[in-house]
């Protein structure tokens, strides 16, 4: 299934980087590393500042510090969101999502030459091929994940970020999304994302960071995932500025 | 352009006369208002689609009400009382691009804001009127406020043609930006998609739609043909082809019937309202239907 290229993703830097928003500490000073074509996790307990993080990254948030991005062979980001704000009776099928995230054509149009193969490619790759016609707004929580991974794949990211996939998947849609996320890693594909489940990150992740305001450590799984460490983050005392 | 609107009426005024088509296709005026339906049915149905989507109904309903103190400031100026369009374009966009601003920078709920500027206008509206009593006759205010069809004359024709040109213009191929703004601000940015742009340059669009609406429909009631053809065409649509189709002719239907039936059944009622109560009839219609057929059960979650 995987086809060896000679593509490459980015490596990340995070230097020193700090958010403020309305007069609350955010994060401060987190420094740490993507390396190019691995699976990087974040984790950490709520309110911690992952999302910001990522926010940051995706050059959405006034942050202090640094960011350096070193593209590789190409920079596409794609963007798996958590969540979409809209209104789940609105009448658009899988495909008229599709068509409105990935093409110009106007959604009402219908799916273009050019996209309809591209994105029943994507649909096929997370397993929702047969759902293309189903209304957006009544798939599951874990469906609607599946969708929004598939549209993070077009155009084909050389760097994808994700927050919290695994929010709502069953064990098929967990298992489905671990597979696509290896074989991106293997066609060179940065992977950086936010994650709940430490055993998954356990798992699949050539790197973990945990963020809890600050950087609370950053490494290999094997070595940073200690129940002394994991105790520690995620019991009520949070970090300070 | 009167040459060219010639061309079209005057065929059909000739055929009202002969008894071809029904009598009161021998006035002017009628035409007039039916090429103004044609124009504006798809375009308020197309773009109420979005309206609905972005959840911006309430919006609308504020612009409407803001024309009737941009009106108030026109004649306060100086302009003519039929098309004070410099005053209700100028008033109005401020309207709309000042209540976008504060939504955007206080983070408000939308309906918070809005139910301010909706009042501050209104309260304006109520003020200004108070001076201007003296100069007009306060029945034109009628025609502003629910519509008329005698009023519609070249110029409000001319208007209509340019915005509804320009928003077709511009909304097509902006359609799926302006929503994607809408889903989640971050993904649109990712995609290249400034959100606060788009937003900024559809609140822009549904201004000067709404304004040219008024002759035809009226500033109380032109928000209603943004939202009813379209919440119809949801109640019976699977997907965003049929919304947007059906809402298109739904609009234009209610436009071109709310005109022709107070004329054929000689019902003395402003077209606003008329155009509004089909739209009306239009949606239990699509209620009906959605609730008797098994196709839509389980359509939503």
């Amino acid at each position: 299934m995987t086809v060896p290229t000679n593509a490459m993703g980015p490596a990340i830097h995070f230097e020193r980087v700090g958010l403020q928003l309305g007069g609350n500490c955010i994060l401060s000073n987190v420094d740490f590393s993507v390396e190019p074509g691995t699976i990087h996790c974040i984790i950490g307990p709520n309110g911690g500042g992952k999302s910001s993080l990522v926010r940051c990254l995706l050059g959405q948030m006034p942050h202090t510090g640094t960011i350096r991005i070193g593209w590789g062979t190409g920079n596409v980001i794609g963007y798996v969101p958590q969540s979409l704000d809209f209104d789940r009776t609105l009448p658009m099928t899988v495909k008229d999502f599709m068509a409105m995230i990935c093409q110009n054509r106007p959604a009402f149009c219908g799916l273009g030459r050019k996209y309809g193969p591209i994105v029943e490619h994507a649909l096929k790759m997370v397993g929702m091929e047969g759902k293309r016609q189903r209304p957006f707004g009544a798939l599951s929580g874990g469906e609607r994940q599946r969708v929004l991974l598939a549209q993070g794949l077009i155009p084909k990211p050389d760097l994808l970020v994700l927050d919290e996939p695994g929010t709502g998947l069953d064990k098929a849609g967990a298992s489905i999304m671990r597979d696509l996320l290896a074989d991106l890693k293997e066609r060179g594909v940065t992977i950086l994302m936010i994650h709940h489940d430490l055993a998954e990150v356990r798992d699949m992740a050539d790197s973990v960071t945990c963020i809890n305001r600050n950087l609370v450590f950053s490494g290999e799984p094997e070595v940073e995932l200690t129940p002394e460490k994991i105790l520690n983050v995620f019991s009520p005392a949070g970090g300070t500025c | 352009m009167h040459a060219f609107y010639d061309l079209l009426r005057i065929p059909l005024i000739e055929m009202g006369r002969n008894g071809v088509l029904p009598e009161f296709f021998q006035y002017a005026f009628v035409i007039n208002a039916l090429l103004c339906s044609l124009l504006l049915g798809p375009v308020l149905g197309g773009v109420g689609t979005m309206v609905v989507t972005k959840r911006l109904a309430f919006f609308s309903q504020a612009v409407g009400q803001a024309a009737l103190t941009g009106v108030a400031l026109g004649i306060l100026l100086g302009e003519p009382i039929s098309a004070p369009y410099v005053s209700l374009f100028g008033f109005c966009i401020l309207f709309g691009l000042l209540m976008n601003y504060t939504r955007n920078r206080t983070n408000m709920s939308t309906d918070t804001v809005i139910g301010v500027f909706l009042s501050v206008s209104l309260a304006m509206g109520a003020c200004i009127l108070l001076y201007v009593t003296g100069k007009v006759n306060m029945h034109v205010l009628d025609n502003i406020l629910f519509g008329s069809v005698l009023t519609v004359n070249d110029t409000d024709m001319n208007v209509l043609l340019i915005i509804s040109g320009l928003c077709l213009l511009i909304g097509i191929p902006l359609y799926n930006r302006m929503l994607l703004a809408s889903f989640n601000p971050s993904l649109a940015r990712v995609r290249g998609v400034n959100a606060t742009l788009y937003d900024y340059i559809f609140i822009l669009m549904i201004t000067v739609l709404t304004v040219a609406s008024l002759k035809i429909v009226g500033a109380v009631l032109v928000e209603a043909l943004f939202i009813i053809p379209a919440a119809a065409a949801r109640n019976v649509s699977r997907s965003m082809k049929g919304f947007f189709l059906y809402s298109m002719i739904i609009a234009t239907a209610s436009c071109i019937l709310g005109i022709i039936l107070p004329m054929q059944f000689e019902i003395p009622v402003p077209s606003g309202g008329a155009i509004i109560l089909v739209a009306s009839c239009f949606f239990a219609l699509s209620v009906l239907i959605r609730a008797s057929s098994t196709a839509f059960r389980g359509a939503s979650a």
